[in-house]
Order: structure tokens, then C-alpha cells, then sequence
């Protein structure tokens, strides 16, 4: 009994030298899936930031007479129905989904999290009025509700980013507030209110530091959505407003046509969503289990 | 009676759990017998492997982690060790009833009281819903519990703890099996409620002639309740005697400990309160020496180096396994005096407890040795002490959880 | 329980509510005129003042709004400023094809989910982990039309085996009736019809019911071991009963209740995936008749349909919360 006793202290002494951040690193660094995930994603950005280098056409360069080409040496992914390289176009189609991925994620965090704060964090009316309206939101489901935001402010890159981020804003919300409810009536809140710590100080000290890794993980998993639901605006025909931009969910709409031609059209775009989606979740689900390993199943 | 086969005979039974912590010896050669109409109380402290005898007697340990690896189990002419899982069926329930430690956790909770008696009994009898019913509200009234045709529709959410004993009592009772098994019934109950429902098993096993088999840590429980006990140690039953015989002449130091471990209303004035220091050894390890040696006031140094057998108190006794006259064992080679035995510690003036060999240490596994012989001003009663099967929770999903703590005084002696 | 489902039900009140102000904001505050959006660029003034005033733009907002609120409680919901149809009626004309398509998904995603769950829980040490693992990521991480476009492409374009789109050959002679072609078809007494619209519906039902499959085989998984751990089953094995009996009486009746609450929380996603699948398979349902509203900036249309996709996946989740509270005994009398 002493002597495995005694390991256990002593690994458990080498833990908490190391930090939480440091042990979530050591976590994930042994978890396989979160890895591959992480290959997907290095994948999927280094194709938006070296497209311009690798991309052996532009995106827009193309003539009908080389109109769906089948893949080949000079097109390895073929050409489409505007003899366009669908390699480069691959390419360049992730800048549109990472840019507006990251940017609607960003602003679903900085939106949901501003309600979930405030409404976590002053309590009373103001939550109860905050929570209705995220329940508002709720009651209409998930690509809907981006797709009436894109009816209503019209096409646009930065609509799109915003439609999509209200689709998130719920979940932020829920969580900054779930962390701040539960963390208020916290011992080491209680006693720094005590010793006079102002609002803004617990806030920014003690509140969000422990909203961060459930905030993390969401954020992570939303990627993966979000990428989803843009490349879902622009299969609908509600993407960017020029037709030509390189956008995956256009291109499978563009693709459909000649669904008997050319199915590569379809098969390119459609693993490229899928290929950088499963990253996210994969590393989404690997920073869960190594953030909080109780939640591990 | 004494020639006639028993009821239960378990034979040297060795039972095993692979984790992934390693293999936990849980039993470890338990032999003891039953006849029909028997009550025997299992004493012993949490993890100590009472309950896991138990369970697997019907082979109900936790799959796929607890395995039978020795031993034979007879019931009723049986080999329970070897029974196809179909025959096995027919057995639990009917023959061998169960009642476990938590009634809030151990009824369904979506089903009525109604559904979860009348399937027991239409497992084992042909029988109409309606009569199944009849006989349900027939056990209730017996069990105690008022207006049972109207409680047979209720949830098990919908009564207290003490009243869903009664219900798991009853359900146990359906098919008035031969051999009941109670595994700490009264634990997680009131103290209020315990003597009750222990009563009332008591009086129900006597009525049907059900032998039955009380798993406690409180030879408190037992005193009053049954014919003979057997206390168990890491795996093994260290001390076997008729109840009154255990009382009165408790002669393994870990049951001299138990004893003096209960507060009691007839203690001498200021005579302390004892704990036994130190913890049950680690089970991973397959002893090779007396498990109890690291924690015992009366250890020899060959207590180091042996592990002392279960046999007759009085050597060249004639061994009887059951009934009024069974003989006393225990596993000692150095059991205490009558003298010590009341006073909970070693009278002989130039004894002293033999020190641990030199790397023995880790191998049995001793708590804080240094402190074995200075006992003085400590508090910690034995039923707090954490089991070692508590080192792995869910390694394996063992079912020992820790047991509560708790003192029902003044029954010890009564008999 | 009347009480409970009075109360969950006067909770819906207040999000429609706000969900009507929301939207009639987005309809009327945003910058641009709504009445020259209807129109296109090229309108000339004078025509969008006519339609300012047939759309009753030139009232003050809350006159506006308290007279569309009106309407909505009187179940109005406007016409299209298209082709004047009102918009209620549409929808209720195409919802059959949605419903339809989305009970198909719920079916499919519920019937192999399950199953496969309650699997994978009774071989927890083995590959079966791996698989639903697997089968979880991939439900989550390929979008509808991907899989949606994928299986067109095999089993319609390749093999020709199964229908690309529509849900009946046009050519079959369906009377629509109820326009819920399955049962249509039966009321013809045509079997064949029922199996030509069972043809159409099991590409668009698998790719709509993937994502819900994926989830529903996980949490069926995890709730099965839980409840296969409970001390109450050791009692259902102490009894002598079948295993068979442990496991459809004890075990998968409590290990539901986790399951049919994930199944609520997939309506709202179905409905949205049906949008989507509509698309796809050229369903004619309500989530086409959306999308066509957005292409025809028709307004009423995008507002009204928004306000009962919100109405009925409000009115989804309260009934899953009442099926809830039947199957649990301890919500029932909590």
C-alpha cells in the first residue's frame, strides 16, 4: 500500500509543477486523432496562405475551350465548365473558407461571449432579458437562421461571416455565463471580493482565465461548423457575390450540373470541406479530453 | 441434522479480478458451510472480500473483470461453479435470494414495485399476472408496508429508504428461497430504521426456514442476528465460530480489534476507545505471509514469514462445519489470552511485537508500521478506513464503495 | 402534468413573440426600402409609392407592427409580393414533403443508431468503440449536400438504382390528396406509387439523417453502459431473469431517456438539414420554398416561413418534453 501510495504523490507532485496549459499540451501531444487533426488542419492553411505560391494557375484563369478537362498531368484535379484549373481553385477556395471560418468564430466568441458576460456577470433582470433573447435565437435552427440573415442583409462576404457567427452566438453565451454562475459563488472569488479586488479586476484575473478552456474546445468545434455552414450559404447560391470567386459550396453547386461529365468536380471541393471540417472537430475533441480529462468517455 | 449434507458448502473458492492496475486477489481460498435454516454473519471490513465471496456464490461479479479462478461452490447437490448461465438462472431468485447494500440504487427506477415483483415471480412460476399480483400484495403486507395493493403502483422514488429495503426484502422473500443473501442490508439506512428492518429478516428467514447469509462490517449487526460467524481478512475468513462462542471468546487479534474498535455501553469506565492502526494490506499482491502481521499487537516473526492456517482453536478437535456445536477456528499462531482478549492488547510483560523483516516492507504492504506500537490517542475507527480496492475506483467496476461510519452501541452483549 | 405541459407551453409564447419582433425589425429597419427591394433597381418612384402603400409602409412602426401581429394571431401571414399567394397556405401545402422527408431521416438515423449503439455498448472492449467513434466523426463533419451530391452521384448517376431527385416519378399519376406521397399513394390503392415514392425518399432520408445517426448511435452507447453499471441490474441478474428481459425491460428503459432527449435536439437540425437536402434532391417542401423566397427577395415570404419553422420546432421540443416526462416516472410526479 506505502509504496504505490507514495508513486502516485510523487507523480502527481510532477503534474502540478508542470502547470494546467503544460499538462493540456503533454495531453494532446499523445493523442493520436487530435494529431491527425492537426495534420488537416496544417493541411487546410498552409493551402490558404501558400495558394498564391503552389497554385500552378489563378483562380480565374481559364478558357471554354478547356472546359472540364478530366484530371490530368497539367490539371491534376481537372478543369471546370469554365476550363478553370480546379486544383488551384481548390486551393484558393480555402482563403474564403478559413478567412470567413476564423472571422464569423471570432465574432460569435466576441458577440456570444459579450452576452454570456454580461449576462452571467450582472446577474438578475438583465440576464433573465439576455437568456430570452438567446432562447429567441434558439427557436430558430442552426443554417436557417444564418440563411434569414443572409436574405435579409443581402450577399456579401462579411454577411456571411456574421450569419454565420450568430448561429454560434448561443453556444458562447451559454458558456461564459454557465463559467461566471458557476464561479461567482466560488471560494477564491469570494475572498478576493473580500480583500476589495474590484469587478473588472475579478473579471479579467479570475472569471475568464476559467471560461477559457470550455471556451477553447467551443471555439475549436465551431471552426469545423462554420466551415460547414459557409460552404452550405454558397452551395444555396448565397455566397459571395461574385459568381467567380473561388468558394467550395459554389463550386459544388457549379458541379452538379455536370454531376454525369465530370463527378471529380464534385469529389475535389466536397473532400476539401470535409477533409478541413474533420481536423477541427478532431482537435476540438482531443483539446476536450486534454483541457478536462474527467469529461473523457 | 449434523449428517445430513449442508445446504452451502463452499470449498476452498479463490476468487480473482484482472484490472488494469494489475490482478486483485479478492478471495482467496474461503471454505465454510451452511445447513438449511443456518444464519451466518460475514464479518469483516470493507474490501476484506465478504461481498465478493457473495456474489460470486451466483456468479454475479463484475463481468468481465471478476473471475472464479478455484474452488467449488455446492448448493443443493450443485456445483454452482460449473452451471450452465440458464440453469444458473433458474437457481438466483429462486433458490438464492439477494439483498444488496443500497435500496435507492438496487430497485429500477422507471419501473413500478408492481412490474419488478411480478417479473421475479413469473421468472420462476407459472403463473397469471393476477395471481403474481396477489401474491406481490400478499409479501408487501408481510414486509410491513401499508396499503400495499395501492404501493405496488408506486416508483421506488416514491418510498423512503427504509421502506424500500422492505420492498427488496419482500421481492427476495417472493419464491421463499432456501438461502438468502444480505449484503450490508441496514448500511445505508437510518439508524433508526436498522434494528427494524434487521428484525424483520430475521423473523421472515425463520418463518420460510431460508438459511441466510449477513454480509456486514459491524459485528454489532450480527450479534443479535445469527448462529455463527465467520470473520474474514484480505480474502481468507481468519476466525469461524458459533455467535456466542465468537463473544465470548473472540480469539484472532483482528477480532479482538473489531471489538474493541465498537463502542460498547458495558466498557469499563475509561477504558479507551481502540482503533486497529493501519490499513488493510494492498490485494494485489498474493500474501505469502499472515496479511493481518503489519497491523497486529501480537505477531511472532514466523507471523512474517507464514501464512497461519485456518484450524480448530483446540488442536485435534474433531471439525464440525455447521450447527450449534461447529468447532471454533481460527487462523493464528499466536492467538491472545483470554486476559488480552479483554484487554485488546498483549498482557505478557517481555513480549513485544516482532518487527517487520528487512524488505518485507513492501511486499505485505504495511500502513505506517512505525506507529503500530503506539496506538495511544488515536481516533480513527476501523469502518473509516478506506478499503484498498477504493485505490482504483471504476478499475474493473468493483462494488466496494467505502462504507459509512457509524456506532450502534449497547448490542453487543446481549446474549 | 397538465400543469407542466401549460407551463412549457406558455414558455413558447414569449420567444414567437420576440422571434415577431426580431424579424419584422429585420424586415422594416434595415437600411433599404423594402418596397424598392420587392421592385429591383430599375422601379420608378411612382411605382414603389404604390407599393410602399399596399404594403402599408407609410404607417408609423408600431401601427405596423401591432397590425401584422393581429394578423399573424388571426393566422394570417401575408402574401407573397410575388404572386400574391398567402403564405400560410403555400406553406402548409408543401410541409407534407418536409415532414415527410424528415421523419424518413429521423427513422433511419433513430432505427440504425439505436441498434447500433446498444452494439457497440455490449461490445465496449473491442473495435466497436473505434467504429462509433468513427461513425461519430464522419456524421459531423460531412456536410448534407456533400453527402447528399455523394450518394446522387453513386447509386443515382452510377448505378442508376435509385432515384436522383423529385419525390415520385411525375409521370406515375399520383393524385395529391394529402400531399404526404406515401400515404397518398395507398389511399390510391397503389402499391407501386408507394414504392416509387419510398425510392425517392431513402437517398434524401440517409443523407438529412446522418448527422442525427452519428449522434444518436454515441449517446445510445454511453447511456446503455451507464445504466448496464447500475446496481438495479445486478438485482434484475439476482432475480434469475433473461437476459433478453434485463435488457429491453431494465436497461434500454432507462437507458432511453438520455436517447430521446438528444432525438428532440435533432428536430431543429433536421429542419435546417431539410433546407439543405431540399436543395439537393429537388424535394419541393418548405426548406425550397425558402430558398426560392430569398432568390425572389419575397419578404413575407422568408419572414412568415421563418416564424413557423420556429413554431414548429418550439412545438417538436415541448412534445419531446412531454414524452419525457411520460417515460420518466420521476419527472412525472417531481
Amino acid at each position: 500500500m506505502a509504496a504505490p501510495a507514495i508513486t502516485l504523490d510523487r507523480q502527481a507532485d510532477r503534474r502540478a509543477s508542470r502547470g494546467l496549459w503544460g499538462d493540456a499540451l503533454r495531453r494532446l501531444m499523445r493523442n493520436r486523432p487530435a494529431l491527425l487533426g492537426l495534420v488537416f488542419i496544417a493541411l487546410f492553411v498552409l493551402s490558404a496562405v501558400l495558394a498564391p505560391v503552389i497554385a500552378p494557375y489563378g483562380p480565374l484563369e481559364g478558357t471554354l475551350a478547356q472546359r472540364l478537362q478530366s484530371p490530368s498531368g497539367a490539371h491534376i484535379m481537372g478543369t471546370d465548365s469554365q476550363g478553370r484549373d480546379e486544383f488551384s481553385r481548390v486551393l484558393y477556395g480555402s482563403q474564403v473558407s478559413l478567412v470567413a471560418g476564423i472571422a464569423s468564430v471570432v465574432m460569435g466568441v466576441f458577440i456570444g461571449g459579450s452576452i454570456g458576460a454580461l449576462a452571467g456577470g450582472v446577474g438578475g433582470k438583465v440576464d433573465s432579458a439576455l437568456m430570452r433573447f438567446v432562447d429567441v435565437m434558439l427557436a430558430v435552427p442552426g443554417i436557417l437562421l444564418a440563411i434569414g440573415i443572409v436574405a435579409f442583409l443581402g450577399r456579401g462576404l462579411p454577411q456571411i461571416m456574421f450569419a454565420v457567427a450568430v448561429v454560434n452566438v448561443p453556444i458562447f453565451a451559454r458558456i461564459l455565463r454557465g463559467s461566471l454562475l458557476s464561479l461567482r459563488e466560488a471560494d477564491y472569488v469570494t475572498a478576493s471580493r473580500s480583500i476589495g479586488a474590484s469587478g473588472t479586476r475579478l473579471l479579467f484575473r479570475h472569471l475568464l482565465p476559467n471560461s477559457l478552456s470550455p471556451l477553447i474546445v467551443a471555439a475549436t468545434l465551431a471552426l469545423a461548423t462554420a466551415i460547414i455552414d459557409v460552404a452550405g450559404l454558397g452551395f444555396l447560391g448565397l455566397g459571395p457575390p461574385d459568381p467567380r470567386t473561388p468558394e467550395w459550396g459554389t463550386m459544388l453547386t457549379d458541379a452538379t450540373k455536370f454531376i454525369r461529365q465530370s463527378p471529380w468536380l464534385l469529389f475535389f471541393p466536397g473532400a476539401a470541406i470535409v477533409i478541413s471540417a474533420i481536423g477541427f472537430n478532431l482537435l476540438g475533441d482531443g483539446l476536450r479530453e486534454s483541457l478536462d480529462p474527467r469529461m473523457r468517455r | 441434522m449434523i449428517d445430513s449434507p449442508p445446504l452451502l458448502s463452499v470449498e476452498d473458492l479463490v476468487v480473482k479480478f484482472r484490472t488494469h492496475e494489475g490482478t486483485i486477489h479478492a478471495v482467496n481460498g474461503v471454505t465454510f458451510q451452511l445447513q438449511e435454516g443456518e444464519r451466518l454473519g460475514l464479518v469483516g471490513e470493507s474490501g476484506c472480500g465478504k461481498s465478493v465471496t457473495n456474489l460470486a456464490l451466483i456468479r454475479l461479479l463484475p463481468q468481465p473483470a471478476g473471475r472464479i479462478e478455484g474452488g467449488r461452490v455446492m448448493f443443493d447437490g450443485q456445483n454452482l461453479v460449473d452451471l450452465r448461465e440458464d440453469e444458473l438462472r433458474a437457481i438466483r431468485g429462486r433458490d438464492v435470494a439477494m439483498i444488496f447494500q443500497d435500496p435507492m440504487t438496487s430497485l429500477n427506477p422507471v419501473l413500478t414495485i408492481e412490474e419488478q415483483m411480478v417479473e421475479t415471480i413469473r421468472a420462476h412460476r407459472e403463473m397469471t399476472r393476477a395471481q403474481a399480483i396477489a401474491r406481490a400484495v400478499q409479501l408487501l403486507s408481510m414486509v410491513g408496508i401499508p396499503k400495499p395493493e395501492t404501493r405496488l403502483k408506486s416508483f421506488p422514488h416514491q418510498f423512503s429508504g427504509g421502506m424500500r429495503q422492505r420492498v427488496m426484502i419482500a421481492m427476495a422473500l417472493a419464491l421463499e428461497p432456501k438461502l438468502m443473501i444480505a449484503d450490508e442490508p441496514t448500511t445505508a439506512l437510518d439508524v433508526t430504521i436498522q434494528a427494524q428492518v434487521l428484525e424483520l429478516l430475521r423473523d421472515l428467514t425463520e418463518r420460510l426456514g431460508s438459511a441466510l447469509v449477513l454480509i456486514t462490517h459491524d459485528l454489532g449487526v450480527v450479534a443479535g442476528m445469527t448462529n455463527r460467524i465467520n470473520v474474514m481478512y484480505a480474502g481468507y475468513i481468519v476466525e469461524s465460530a458459533t455467535t456466542a462462542e465468537l463473544f465470548a471468546n473472540p480469539s484472532h487479534p483482528y477480532t479482538v480489534g473489531l471489538l474493541h474498535s465498537i463502542p460498547r455501553l458495558d466498557a469499563v469506565e475509561g477504558s479507551p476507545l481502540v482503533p486497529i492502526e493501519g490499513r488493510p494490506p494492498d490485494m494485489r499482491h498474493a500474501p505469502t505471509a499472515c496479511p493481518f502481521a503489519p497491523r497486529c499487537r501480537w505477531r511472532l516473526e514466523r507471523c512474517w514469514q507464514e501464512n497461519p492456517p485456518l484450524a480448530p482453536l483446540v488442536e485435534g478437535t474433531r471439525l464440525v462445519m455447521t450447527g450449534p456445536e461447529a468447532t471454533h477456528q481460527i487462523a493464528c499462531f499466536n492467538p491472545p489470552t483470554p486476559d488480552e482478549q479483554v484487554a485488546g492488547h498483549p498482557l505478557r510483560p517481555d513480549f513485544k511485537a516482532a518487527p517487520p523483516p528487512p524488505g518485507t516492507l513492501d511486499e505485505v504492504g504495511a500502513g505506517r508500521l512505525a506507529s503500530t506500537d503506539d496506538l495511544e490517542g488515536l481516533d480513527a475507527a476501523i469502518e473509516a478506513e478506506e478499503g484498498p480496492l477504493s485505490l482504483a475506483p471504476g478499475a474493473g467496476g468493483l462494488p466496494i464503495p467505502p462504507e459509512p461510519e457509524h456506532h450502534p452501541g449497547g448490542i453487543l452483549h446481549d446474549d | 402534468m397538465t400543469r407542466f405541459i401549460v407551463r412549457r407551453l406558455l414558455g413558447v409564447l414569449p420567444v414567437l413573440f420576440g422571434l415577431s419582433i426580431i424579424l419584422f425589425a429585420f424586415v422594416h429597419l434595415l437600411p433599404g426600402d423594402p418596397a424598392a427591394a420587392i421592385l429591383g433597381q430599375h422601379a420608378t418612384p411612382e411605382r414603389v409609392a404604390a407599393m410602399r402603400e399596399y404594403l402599408g409602409l407609410d404607417t408609423p412602426l408600431w401601427q405596423q407592427y401591432l397590425g401584422y401581429l393581429d394578423n399573424v394571431i388571426h393566422g394570417d401571414l401575408g402574401s407573397s409580393v410575388i404572386n400574391n399567394q398567402p403564405v400560410l397556405r403555400e406553406f402548409l401545402v408543401r410541409f407534407p414533403a418536409t415532414i415527410e422527408l424528415t421523419v424518413a431521416a429521423m427513422i433511419f438515423a433513430a432505427g440504425v443508431g439505436i441498434p447500433l449503439g446498444r452494439y457497440a455498448a455490449k461490445h465496449a472492449q473491442g473495435w466497436s468503440d473505434g467504429m462509433v467513434t468513427i461513425i461519430s466523426l464522419l456524421g459531423i463533419s460531412i456536410p448534407v449536400f456533400v453527402l447528399g451530391l455523394t450518394l446522387q452521384y453513386i447509386f443515382a448517376v452510377q448505378f442508376g438504382v435509385l432515384p436522383a431527385s423529385g419525390r415520385i416519378d411525375p409521370r406515375a399519376g399520383l393524385e395529391f390528396r394529402t400531399n404526404f406521397v406515401l400515404i397518398d399513394s395507398l389511399l390510391m390503392g397503389r402499391p407501386d406509387l408507394f414504392l416509387n415514392g419510398l425510392s425517392h425518399l431513402i437517398l434524401p432520408a440517409i443523407a438529412l439523417g446522418s448527422i442525427p445517426l452519428a449522434i444518436i448511435t454515441r449517446i445510445t452507447r454511453v447511456s446503455v453502459l451507464d445504466v448496464t453499471n447500475e446496481d438495479y441490474i445486478r438485482t434484475a441478474r439476482a432475480k434469475g431473469l433473461s437476459e433478453g428481459r434485463i435488457s429491453t425491460r431494465h436497461i434500454m428503459r432507462n437507458a432511453w431517456l438520455p436517447v430521446v432527449t438528444v432525438l428532440g435536439l435533432q428536430v431543429g437540425g433536421l429542419l435546417a438539414g431539410a433546407v439543405i437536402t431540399e436543395t439537393v434532391f429537388g424535394w419541393g417542401g418548405v426548406g425550397r420554398y425558402v430558398v426560392d423566397g430569398i432568390f425572389d427577395r419575397d419578404y413575407f415570404v422568408i419572414q412568415n416561413s421563418i416564424l413557423i419553422f420556429a413554431l414548429v420546432f418550439l412545438v417538436v421540443n415541448l412534445l419531446v418534453d412531454i414524452l419525457y416526462a411520460v417515460i420518466n416516472p420521476r419527472i412525472r410526479y417531481a
